[in-house]
């Protein structure tokens, strides 16, 4: 016997053998880094990084070349113009660069910088290149809706060497523009906010002709010649090549870049999107920091990477810094490709300092290929300020479809219109609500929109009718690729009127992508809307009903063949701008096509849009809901998915979600059922899977798991018109759905970091979804002194910072802060449509004064009747031991209509928490109404229940609980 | 008078009974009737402690825990374990999550139709749920201005007519089945008509064969024991194996030149699995270009069903063959190529000398000797099969064949007994079925089942069929699924499945398998394929095995009406 080993312990090295091998074979998922570029493999960002570079080595003694001409400047109307001039050689030779600085009406400043000789046209292209020789001036046209009125009040002190502006609410802001080198800083109350160029690393890469050098000759291995060392590295400024793609670059380099520093700042937050923490981190390396800058380039990134600065599919060029009591914030106008340096710095000692007290510098350095400089400057003080702010320019998030609000039923495939019935039947028999049922690109007669597959969705209609009798909706997928293919009557109509992206030989461009070969829909183009608009009509999308909407995918746009899977940035749309300006903004303007499509199915018929997009910009949040694109089924994908939604929040655009159970793999059961958890608490709530994955309906997951998944499903729906309410505040006033604690306590230091719980509107509740395996309970934080009652046995938290919540598998850890009133419709419904009319639950959750308060806002869901006043808008309080119901709202045209339709609906109950001891055992109100109240027990707070008060939600009334009294019933 | 008595009798009991209906609650089963009587006060009917004034009793407020006050309207669906908890000092817990609904549903009377409970949660939600309550009573309050019209005559006059039509159609499918089951009976006494005949066979083989043995036993011995063999020509085999040197020699140069290019093959091989294994790796399959995941596909099956040979044995073989013979090795050409007739075998011909009677007896003798030495291995046996006699060889064949013969008899045998104690369910119905196949166009496909034998998914656009599954056993399934009005559909309850499992392996997931699960209908057919999961299918088939027994109507729509 050579072999010594027991049985066992060769099972055992077996085993380890085995499980060593399955880790070197099991496919580890990851993006694919080598489809997509790293700063260094970008020219534009690799030049301006080593720009940065130098000027930190020069340190004090680098000047920047840009100045301001003090004579070329001039005062209007809230508007400073004047040119800047950069110096581009030793010579002292300087190109003009026309600058505006814009004081608004709303507080907000604007910089705008361009360039003369593009500007005039005085340039030559290469290549006989047709595209537009201009700096990309367009995006404001796309983007900016409104809140661009200048400031009649601003007022300009020039002085030598710099002039200042004072401006905004009570002259509070003031802008102090420096002439040589060119800087402003922004200041408010006195003190620094922004600085603009403080750094010195403005840089605008100027027009200049190629100058073909002979070639130096280099033998590999040599040395390059030390002047060619030194000089300006010219390599990446003609063309470029990734990927086996070249771009021909024909404007030669045009990158903009400005540094922005925050002085004091030490959080910054926005510019999704990227999955990563809501606190934004450094990117010049160093221990857990990242080695690359923020990217913006929206792509359709495979398998993408968690705590990352690589681009994702959507970008909103909007950061908001944040210290104590203070919130900035900019907004980067340009749609090309963009890329974010963000380094922290110990504030230097400078007794001039004005950011008295605090530690430390948020530098950031902001670069784009091409197009203007245009930057808006935000001094808040508030976050809510800001978000106002921003939503001014860009539009407020649209007042979704009701119904797009609740649970979505997504699968890539349903594969038949059978398929998809019998999901609907199931999902009712098993009583699990669910609004909407959704198809993806295989419902398609091979890959062909407005098309159905005759075979396997013989009868749409059929299907739409089922679904309609439970008021169920259907999304379907239209993607922007129009695959090329003889007798497709799209693709005849779109290349006949020429409305497809053309190449830079100004022919249609033609790329791969699911059907195969296609051709892109350039929807900067108006013609192109206008026939985009005719498709969608109920009369010529055949077997589709006033029941289905849409979803766009692929918008960024995705091209399987392309550069970085997307298109060549020297393609050409409508204008004959070149792709590489606009990039960012593609997928936004398809959404915003699809957006106006709906609005004109059906002439007479006004109903809002719903259209997921996953591609979007700033002013997306206009046109319907996004997604956070092509997650696993992991739980680190579940956890990123809150600080994801909630940076795009801020950033303005917070009907979001991420994909339920996660898209790519199989979840686990306890995964999906705290996905489903988590999922209740997504603004945009849809589960959905790859087509490689096992089925994963809630019903399939078995007990316990379906019931848990049915109660947070049930609990979305309880709670909608909370959700409603919330959605109806950001479509007036930009605030988040789910706020973060630096939005809701921008005092407390302690909360600036947090981003795994969050607030439900202004309702006072605080969730904090479990995302680990295995959790039995979370650590929560409370941001101050107030009661936290628990959400579903009333138990009483209170103290400022971290308390254990039990959280086994099916609890989720949600608590109400005292001082709010929320409303609930408890009954449940096969779908929201069917709970238009049930009675509602009113929650009162007295805080440690006694008071509460809160909204409600209700409409059709469905029209614009809202916009002439069909509405209900309340606010109830609570004070004095007097609930109160008042209207708030403003009437229209339409309002008495809308509340005759609704003058039954009652509020069947009220349930209030943590009342005061001495009600205990009382149990009438004054006219008879009873009320059951419940002592205080262990942990659990006292409440109680008023049954059937007898008021009606349209209706001012108001309840005295000061009539407490014990008379009994007489049974 | 007596008999007028009782029946006033009977007629005020049953307008009383009617009386008695027709206050009761909204909503309220006659079955629950007695409970709702008092008009003064209502006792929660799980909760005998809580007690209500009457006029809470669907006052669209839920006091009950068990909802038992609310029995016509929606108020206490909130309590369900399937709602989010909330706070319910009643409950053993504490909390609704746990409570006990006393009520089955909202009763709707379908007067003209079979009533029917409905959901609680359905009662006035804006839809008229007709399926259920076809006299749109659930909508009673007419939220949003719905008004659901009493349906329940024509709908009820609906259902009396497909309720005839499923009946005739289930007995027909009744008769398809006792049809089957005689077919299935006939089957099996045919299978016991073979065993029988098959057995009076074998015994009759075996005589047959043990006579042949012992036949070839004698003449084997017997030659065995001659001493002198007749022996192929010398100078015949040496050139044979002249020839057969060379031929050995151009297989053997043939062979190594064929293994050559086998090695060069394989490394071409291994180079494009190797390709193939990167682009599969590397591929993104979210692009879903069809060719790419055609190609994927057609490669992972290809790795799946790569058949692992013993290369290196057969490489060793190769080797041993292809090495040059020499007198160590292979054969040794130069003994044959010289060998030559013995003279010393003529030495043992003395026999030829004797008397012929001795002759015969000492030669019987010698070969019963020889034979007994070389049976019990003390002489070698030099009887060479090369060079066998041909009567041993016809008697050997002889016994052989009929062995053979005995051997495929008794296989068939066990078979048909193997197949007589197989499971065929209930009343060997599904004997009938074997062989037997039906399909059905699904899609892009037509998916084919074949009774205890396989199923398989046939592609319209071309391509290979795939075995979705091999028949393993019989199992159950509990179901719950609509039934069309044609009769198609599973219905509600345990139904006998078949299970086909190892199908053709999938990529990155497991053998196909599929769960056929059977419903009665007329005639054999596939009514739904689903891919449940990932290559694992679920084909719900009708077919007349699964009927049952159906009873001849006799009240015909008694039931119809309360």
């Amino acid at each position: 016997m050579h072999l010594s080993l027991k049985p066992s312990s060769q099972w055992t090295a077996c085993v380890a053998l085995l499980s060593g091998l399955t880790c070197l074979i099991a496919p580890t998922a990851a993006v694919k880094y080598e489809n997509f570029k790293t700063c260094d493999q970008t020219g534009f960002c690799k030049r301006n990084r080593a720009y940065a570079d130098h000027a930190g080595q020069v340190g004090a003694s680098f000047e920047s070349p840009y100045r301001i001409e003090p004579d070329s400047l001039s005062w209007e109307q809230g508007q400073l113009r004047g040119t800047i001039l950069k110096t581009i050689d030793a010579a002292g030779e300087t190109v003009r660069l026309p600058i505006t600085i814009s004081f608004l009406e709303s507080g907000s400043a604007r910089v705008v910088v361009d360039e003369e000789k593009r500007q005039k046209g005085e340039i030559e292209l290469r290549h006989d290149s047709m595209a537009r020789k201009e700096r990309y001036n367009e995006v404001e046209s796309l983007v900016i809706i409104g809140g661009l009125s200048l400031s009649l009040t601003a007022k300009e002190e020039r002085d030598v060497g710099k002039t200042t502006v004072k401006y905004g609410p009570n002259g509070k802001f003031a802008a102090i523009v420096k002439f040589s080198p060119f800087s402003i800083d922004f200041a408010r109350d006195g003190a620094t906010q922004v600085k603009l160029n403080d750094r010195g690393l403005l840089n605008m890469e100027h027009w200049r002709p190629k100058i073909e050098k002979a070639e130096p000759e280099q033998k590999e291995g040599e040395e390059l010649p030390a002047e060619v060392q030194t000089g300006e590295d010219e390599s990446t400024w003609w063309d470029e090549t990734f990927g086996g793609n070249t771009d021909s670059k024909p404007r030669g380099p045009e990158s903009i870049a400005l540094d922005i520093t925050f002085p004091g700042y030490d959080h910054v937050y926005g510019i999704p999107e990227h999955a990563g923490p809501l606190s934004l981190k450094q990117t010049r390396g160093g221990s857990g920091n990242h080695a690359d800058p923020y990217r913006l380039y929206n792509a359709d990134v495979f398998e993408y990477i968690m705590d990352s600065p690589m681009t994702l599919y959507g970008s909103i060029p909007f950061m908001q810094a944040h210290k104590k009591d203070s919130t900035v914030g900019v907004f980067w106008l340009n749609a090309a490709e963009t890329w974010i340096d963000i380094i922290k710095e110990k504030e230097a000692h400078n007794p001039l300092s004005l950011g008295l007290g605090s530690k430390m510098d948020t530098k950031t350095h902001w670069f784009s290929e091409s197009g203007l400089l245009d930057v808006f400057i935000f001094l808040g003080p508030t976050p809510k300020d800001i978000t106002k702010a921003y939503g001014e320019l860009t539009g407020f998030s649209q007042l979704p479809q009701e119904f797009s609000i609740t649970y979505h039923q997504c699968r890539w495939n349903y594969n038949t219109d059978e398929d998809v019935k019998d999901v609907d039947r199931k999902m009712t028999k098993y009583q699990i609500p669910y609004d909407v049922i959704w198809l993806d690109i295989e419902y398609t007669d091979d890959k062909k929109y407005f098309t159905w597959d005759p075979l396997t969705f013989p009868d749409p209609i059929g299907m739409l009718k089922q679904l309609d009798e439970s008021e169920r909706k259907l999304v379907a997928i239209i993607d922007p690729h129009i695959k090329k293919k003889d007798g497709y009557h799209i693709v005849d109509e779109l290349t006949k009127k020429d409305l497809a992206v053309h190449n830079k030989e100004g022919n249609a461009y033609e790329g791969w992508c699911w059907p195969g070969s296609s051709y892109w829909v350039d929807c900067f183009n108006p013609a192109a809307i206008e026939w985009w608009k005719t498709l969608f009509q109920y009369t010529a999308f055949k077997g589709s009903a006033e029941n289905v909407f849409i979803w766009n995918d692929m918008n960024e746009p995705s091209v399987f063949n392309g550069p970085e899977t997307t298109m060549p940035k020297d393609n050409l749309h409508h204008g004959n701008w070149e792709h590489r300006d606009v990039h960012n903004i593609n997928g936004m303007t398809f959404h915003n096509a699809t957006y106006q499509a709906l609005l004109s199915r059906k002439k007479g018929e006004l109903r809002r849009p719903f259209i997921l997009t996953r591609s979007y910009y700033a002013g997306s949040q206009r046109l319907g809901a996004m997604w956070t694109g092509d997650n696993q089924a992991s739980w680190d994908h579940l956890a990123a998915s809150f600080p994801m939604i909630l940076n795009n929040g801020i950033a303005g655009y917070p009907f979001a979600g991420a994909d339920v159970g996660g898209f790519f793999g199989n979840p686990e059961k306890d995964l999906l059922t705290r996905w489903y958890q988590a999922g209740a608490f997504y603004p945009f709530y849809r589960g959905h899977a790859h087509i490689d994955t096992r089925r994963r309906e809630p019903y399939l997951a078995g007990e316990p798991y379906t019931g848990i998944i049915t109660r947070a499903l049930r609990l979305r729906y309880a709670l909608l018109p909370t959700w409603y309410t919330a959605f109806h505040q950001a479509s007036v006033d930009g605030t988040p759905i789910i706020r973060p604690h630096y939005f809701e306590y921008p005092s407390d230091e302690q909360g600036f970091a947090v981003d795994d719980q969050f607030f439900v509107g202004s309702t006072g509740l605080l969730a904090h979804p479990v995302v680990t395996e295995g959790a039995e309970s979370v650590e929560m934080y409370l941001p101050d002194d107030e009661l936290y009652f628990d959400y579903f046995d009333y138990t009483l938290y209170s103290g400022k910072g971290k308390h254990t919540i039990s959280a086994p598998l099916d609890k989720i850890p949600l608590l109400m802060q005292g001082g709010h009133i929320f409303p609930r419709k408890d009954r449940p419904r096969r779908s929201s449509g069917l709970m238009r009319f049930d009675p509602y639950t009113l929650v009162i959750v007295l805080g440690k004064v006694g008071m509460a308060k809160g909204e409600l806002y209700v409409d059709d869901g469905d029209s614009f009747e809202y916009e002439q006043g069909a509405y209900i808008h309340r606010t109830f309080e609570f004070s004095n031991n007097v609930l109160e119901s008042k209207n708030i709202a403003t009437k229209g045209k339409l309002t008495d209509k809308f509340l005759k339709t609704m003058k039954d609906v009652a509020v069947e109950r009220i349930i209030l928490v943590g009342i005061p001891a001495s009600w205990t055992g009382k149990s009438t109100l004054k006219g008879g109404v009873e009320i059951e109240c419940h002592a205080a027990e262990g942990p659990t707070a006292a409440w109680a229940t008023v049954k059937k008060p007898g008021v009606k939600v349209v209706e001012d009334w108001r309840i005295d609980f000061n009539s407490l009294s014990h008379v009994r019933d007489e049974i | 008078m007596r008999r007028i008595e009782a029946l006033l009798l009977l007629t005020t009991l049953f307008s009383s009974a009617s009386a008695a209906e027709s206050p009761r609650p909204r909503g309220v089963g006659p079955e629950f009737a007695k409970l709702y009587k008092s008009q003064d006060t209502f006792t929660c009917i799980l909760h005998p402690s809580i007690t209500i004034p009457f006029s809470r009793v669907n006052d669209d407020y839920c006091d009950c825990p068990d909802g038992s006050d609310e029995p016509g309207t929606s108020a206490c669906t909130y309590l369900s374990p399937l709602s989010p908890p909330q706070p319910l000092p009643e409950s053993p817990s504490g909390s609704s999550l746990d409570t006990t609904l006393a009520l089955p549903g909202f009763y709707c009377k379908n007067k003209g139709h079979v009533p029917k409970y409905i959901h609680h949660s359905y009662v006035n939600d804006g839809v008229c749920d007709y399926d259920l309550c076809c006299d749109g009573s659930d909508e009673w309050a007419g939220v949003g201005g719905i008004k659901c019209a009493d349906k329940c005559a024509g709908i009820g006059k609906e259902y009396r007519k497909l309720e005839e039509e499923r009946y005739k159609r289930a007995m027909e499918a009744g008769r398809r089945r006792d049809e089957l089951v005689v077919e299935a009976r006939r089957l099996r006494e045919e299978v016991k008509a073979n065993i029988g005949a098959l057995e009076v066979e074998i015994r009759e083989l075996d005589t047959r064969r043990e006579d042949l043995e012992k036949k070839y036993m004698e003449i084997d011995r017997r030659e065995r024991g001659r001493v002198v063999k007749s022996k192929g020509k010398g100078s015949r085999t040496t050139v044979l194996a002249g020839l057969a040197r060379q031929r050995v020699e151009d297989l053997r140069n043939a062979l190594v030149g064929v293994a050559e290019k086998r090695d060069g093959l394989k490394g071409r091989v291994k180079e494009l699995e190797a390709i193939l294994a990167t682009f599969k790796e590397e591929y993104n399959p979210n692009f879903n270009d069809e060719g790419v995941k055609r190609a994927v596909k057609a490669w992972e099956d290809y790795a799946a069903n790569k058949v692992e040979t013993d290369d290196d044995a057969e490489d060793r073989e190769i080797e041993e063959i292809t090495q040059p013979d020499s007198e160590t090795e292979g054969i040794n050409w130069a003994e044959w190529e010289t060998e030559e007739g013995s003279d010393v075998d003529a030495i043992y011909k003395f026999e030829a000398y004797l008397p012929a009677s001795l002759r015969e007896w000492i030669h019987n003798k010698m070969a019963d000797f020889r034979a007994m030495l070389v049976e019990n291995g003390i002489l070698a046996d030099n009887s060479n099969p090369d060079n066998e006699p041909k009567v041993v060889t016809d008697a050997r064949n002889a016994f052989q064949a009929s062995t053979n013969d005995l051997n495929a008899k008794r296989t068939s045998l066990e078979d048909l007994q193997n197949d007589l104690s197989k499971d065929y369910g209930v009343d060997d119905i599904f004997r009938a079925m074997k062989g037997k196949c039906v399909e059905t166009d699904s899609g892009e496909y037509t998916y084919e089942l074949c009774w205890l034998d396989r199923t398989m998914q046939k592609s319209k656009k071309g391509g290979g069929h795939t075995n979705m599954g091999n028949f393993v056993r019989f199992d159950k399934l509990e179901v719950d699924e609509e039934v069309g009005a044609d009769g198609r559909g599973l219905g509600q309850g345990e139904r006998i499945t078949l299970m086909y499992e190892n199908g053709q392996h999938c990529w990155n997931g497991p053998n196909r398998q599929t769960t056929v699960v059977l419903g009665c209908a007329e005639k054999d057919e596939i009514w739904k394929v689903q891919e449940q999961e990932k290559c694992m299918y679920r084909m719900d088939v009708g077919t007349p095995v699964v009927c049952g027994k159906v009873t001849p109507k006799q009240e015909g729509q008694a039931k119809d009406e309360l």
